[in-house]
């Protein structure tokens, strides 16, 4: 190679906390006017890599160059003035301020007062970019892609020569993240360095120059996006040869086991979150619900298992109308609710409790006497983790403790554990790599086999067209339609998701997604 | 390029050991003493004397070491009670720092019995109407506070906070006011003053030898089994970790958490209204100020004892220790009085959360990890 200085050359990086080594001896470098994907599972040690970058975490030890330089990165300011900008997983923005207001706001030259030429300063800058911000819009009415998009202008403001952009596309809509990568490769074609951290292959594949692969916190190594491709890259990742093949077991269908009718709800902020909804899910099926995050999913959950008090609708199951019971008389009838939230732990286990103590959460009430039944919960416990393959000290371990994958299997293998005939999961593999989303994938299909009926909430577009049997995508709060897995495509759900394609009205005579139940009508009879 | 090279970080400890744990606890101790004597040597008081006499509490050559015991356990019962009461609410993330009130509540409704019924009733039963009507008025007057979070969302810190000043002037308005229908104040004093209570009204002590018994002491000692028991063990206790841990997977698994929250903490505040009654039986004759600011030490030691019943039994003694051993001590040493406790009790707590700090933590100087790397 010709003595062209990297943009960015990490050389022996080590990063440990505690006795746990997140990095070790890793060597990475990018060239100005390159894509650099930085691929691995969930806890191979990426954020931390670029957390060092970025000023957050300072490395054990190993050099970081910039520009042939060593330098030493204390702070996030020290990065800011190396030209080093992230864009993170969870946006840094001020939600009261507006767009230009939250960029002038870390800006060293923008002195103490507010000048009003700021939004102009602001939006020819983006457009030079090729952006399109309104500069005066306040940050708490964007839509995610906007969000993103002011926190890539922010950087670019600053002077950033090397951009790091740590998941971008986990909020993102297939449409969005298109318009993304062009401008990725816009900011390449001008000379920027990018690195991308990310766990999704195609995209990878998509956008990148070059793939660098960690695992468990070691460097693998780096290959050219030309010569790479889906099998090659994960079995780096993973380290041995995986089957990327999610099986869709054919399972005979019954009755509708829950319908929803008309179902109206609205979100904490009384806003419409859910908008006259049609839907049923038999036995033997898994339904996908897809949509652009907060487009009801929660909401629609929550209601489900009783949590939330609807608006208007019907909710059916088994011929029974369950709306306004209690959570505990709708868990009787056996519809079980997981709803793995973005902080993994929020609703469905007690954190610091022993997975003992949440094995025994909705049923601790059953055992006689003014006791809790612990022995039960212990062999319980202990089973759940034979069965589940869940790595954990002892039956006595608090949750949270535990590593991702694990939670969410505790989680899941209580609910499968209580017999349910209804599971309501919402991003029951979020956050989680490659075998552990694998297994959870298993633990769902017996179920549809043993004829429960799976109600799915995903993010995972590929993910959902393999293991789904239909897919109902949701557009704010709306139904967009319900199509087969087997007979659609990304693109279509990605319009879909957007508002661009709704099907519902498709064909007049049959509207789509909605069946009767018979035995409804009968209940309705009967009242009469 | 100028860099600001930090003198140290925080690096994570790898899980410690309770026997470290201990440790941190006993050094934190002795760090807060040894300043404490610093302090006495600055006023000219030998601290080793001094602790020595705060140790033993003067029972030593006392010519009633019975006496001095008896006033021990007086200051002990209630500060253990409200403190396991504390917990209770703590554990549910529930911050009621109304105990002050609450345990004026309680003490105030208990000498309203008494002053009533004293004459009417027999002692044991009359002491048994005390404790009920201390445990409702304080439970009554706490759970206002956790109805209103409930139904309204309301701070319950805030809440619980001004509630006891209320309760504070509420008594303040009978212990000073001279009026004919007030049967709180001794009808002969000219200057308003508290009369004693009838007989019946008095706490049951047993004699055993020239040592009396106080029985709010096995009261409260039971008190710490039951709780243990009951946050450990039973369906109710079950629910309030649940609650407390996360009030959003209470609510999936089917838990009335509201109900949860009022009952947890009229139980709380009903068992401070009762350490109240207890306290004021015990002394005999009720009080404008009776607390002894049990409600603000008991959330010390509840912290201090992380909640955990069996730390709070031994917490709570120590800290009786030091409040009851600095009391005596001080008769002897006119430069010091009962308020020096408080402050070593101040610079006990800073020093032990310190110390609970560096158990989880600890520093990383600079340039020590490079050297460690190279090692």
């Amino acid at each position: 190679m010709e003595k062209q200085h990297y943009a960015i050359e990490m050389r022996g990086i080590c990063k440990s906390f505690g006795s746990v080594a997140a990095n070790k001896d890793i060597n990475l470098n990018v060239k100005p006017g390159e894509i650099l994907a930085l691929l691995g599972e969930n806890g191979s040690g990426k954020t931390t890599l670029m957390n060092m970058l970025s000023g957050i975490y300072k490395p054990d030890s190993g050099s970081i160059l910039v520009d042939g330089r060593e330098v030493s990165i204390n702070s996030p300011e020290d990065a800011k003035r190396l030209g080093i900008g992230m864009v993170h997983q969870h946006f840094k923005l001020v939600d009261v301020f507006s767009a230009a207001d939250n960029i002038w706001l870390g800006d060293d030259k923008s002195g103490p007062v507010l000048k009003k030429e700021r939004y102009g300063v602001i939006r020819d800058m983006a457009q030079k970019f090729g952006f399109e911000i309104d500069p005066r819009k306040k940050v708490h009415n964007m839509a995610v892609s906007e969000k993103q998009t002011l926190e890539i202008v922010k950087v670019l403001y600053y002077g950033a020569k090397i951009i790091i952009l740590d998941e971008p596309t986990a909020v993102l809509t297939v449409q969005e993240t298109a318009k993304l990568f062009g401008v990725l490769r816009r900011m390449r074609e001008s000379g920027h360095a990018i690195i991308i951290i990310t766990h999704k292959l195609g995209e990878v594949l998509e956008i990148s120059d070059r793939v660098a692969v960690l695992r468990k916190g070691e460097y693998i190594g780096t290959v050219d996006t030309a010569t790479a491709n889906e099998q090659k890259l994960t079995e780096l990742m993973v380290g041995r040869k995986v089957e990327l093949n999610i099986d869709r077991p054919v399972v005979e269908k019954t009755r509708p086991l829950l319908e929803i009718r008309n179902l109206t709800i609205r979100n904490d902020e009384g806003a419409v979150a859910i908008d006259n909804v049609d839907f049923y899910i038999r036995g033997g099926e898994i339904l996908g619900v897809a949509g652009i995050a907060g487009c009801g999913q929660k909401e629609l959950c929550e209601a489900i298992a009783g949590l939330r008090p609807i608006e208007s609708g019907m909710m059916i199951h088994k011929g029974d109308n369950i709306v306004g019971l209690s959570p505990k008389a709708i868990l009787e009838k056996g519809i079980s609710m997981s709803f793995i939230p973005e902080d993994r732990l929020g609703m469905g286990l007690a954190p610091s409790m022993s997975i003992t103590d949440n094995m025994l959460l909705k049923k601790y009430d059953q055992a006689k006497g003014p006791f809790v039944d612990r022995r039960a919960g212990r062999a319980e416990a202990k089973q759940v983790i034979e069965d589940l393959e869940i790595v954990t000290p002892s039956t006595e371990t608090p949750v949270r403790r535990l590593s991702g994958g694990n939670v969410q299997k505790v989680l899941l293998g209580r609910e499968i554990k209580a017999g349910p005939n209804v599971i309501v999961t919402a991003y029951p593999v979020r956050g989680l790599d490659i075998n552990s989303s694998y297994a959870i994938y298993d633990i769902l299909n017996r179920q549809k086999e043993d004829g429960v009926g799976i109600l799915f909430v995903g993010e995972d577009l590929d993910v959902m067209i393999d293991l789904c049997d239909k897919i109902m995508v949701l557009c704010h709060g709306k139904v967009m339609g319900v199509v087969h897995a087997y007979k659609t495509s990304k693109e279509e759900l990605g319009l879909m998701m957007t508002g661009a394609l709704d099907l519902t009205n498709k064909y007049e005579d049959k509207p789509a997604g909605i069946a009767r139940d018979s035995r409804i009508e009968d209940a309705e009879e009967g009242e009469e | 390029m100028k860099n600001r090279q930090p003198r140290f970080h925080v690096v994570k400890r790898e899980s410690a050991g309770p026997g470290r744990q201990l440790l941190a606890y006993v050094a934190a101790v002795v760090l807060a003493l040894a300043v404490g004597a610093v302090l006495l040597q600055v006023q000219g008081v030998n601290p080793v004397t001094f602790y020595r006499q705060m140790l033993t509490m003067g029972i030593p050559g006392s010519r009633y070491p019975w006496r001095a015991v008896e006033n021990f356990i007086k200051l002990f019962v209630p500060l253990l009670i409200v403190s396991l009461a504390l917990s209770l609410a703590f554990k549910m993330r529930f911050w009621n720092i109304g105990g002050e009130g609450q345990f004026i509540m309680g003490a105030f409704w208990a000498a309203f019995a008494a002053m009533r019924l004293g004459d009417a009733l027999p002692q044991p039963l009359m002491v048994l109407v005390m404790a009920l009507c201390g445990a409702l008025g304080g439970g009554l007057y706490g759970v206002a506070a956790a109805v209103l979070k409930v139904r309204w969302g309301t701070n319950e810190t805030l809440l619980t906070l001004m509630l006891n000043y209320i309760a504070l002037y509420f008594l303040q308005f009978f212990a000073e006011t001279k009026a004919e229908w007030n049967f709180f104040l001794d009808p002969e004093s000219a200057r308003p003053k508290f009369v004693k209570f009838p007989a019946g009204a008095q706490m049951i002590t047993v004699p055993i030898g020239p040592f009396h018994l106080n029985l709010s002491l096995v009261a409260a000692l039971a008190l710490c089994g039951i709780l243990f028991v009951y946050l450990n063990r039973t369906k109710r206790g079950f629910e309030i970790a649940v609650v407390g841990d996360s009030p959003n997977t209470a609510r999936y698994a089917g838990m009335k958490v509201g109900r949860i929250v009022i009952r947890t903490i009229f139980l709380s505040a009903a068992l401070i209204g009762m350490a109240g009654a207890l306290h004021i039986s015990s002394a005999g004759v009720m009080s404008a100020s009776p607390t002894n600011s049990v409600g603000w030490t008991g959330i010390v030691v509840a912290w201090l004892a992380k909640l955990n019943t069996a730390g709070i039994l031994v917490t709570s003694l120590l800290i009786t220790v030091l409040q009851f051993g600095c009391q005596t001590a001080s008769t002897t040493y006119s430069s010091i009085d009962a308020n020096f406790a408080s402050l070593l009790q101040g610079v006990i707590l800073f020093i032990v959360l310190a110390a609970d700090f560096f158990t989880r933590f600890r520093l990383v100087l600079r340039g020590r990890s490079r050297k460690e790397a190279v090692k």
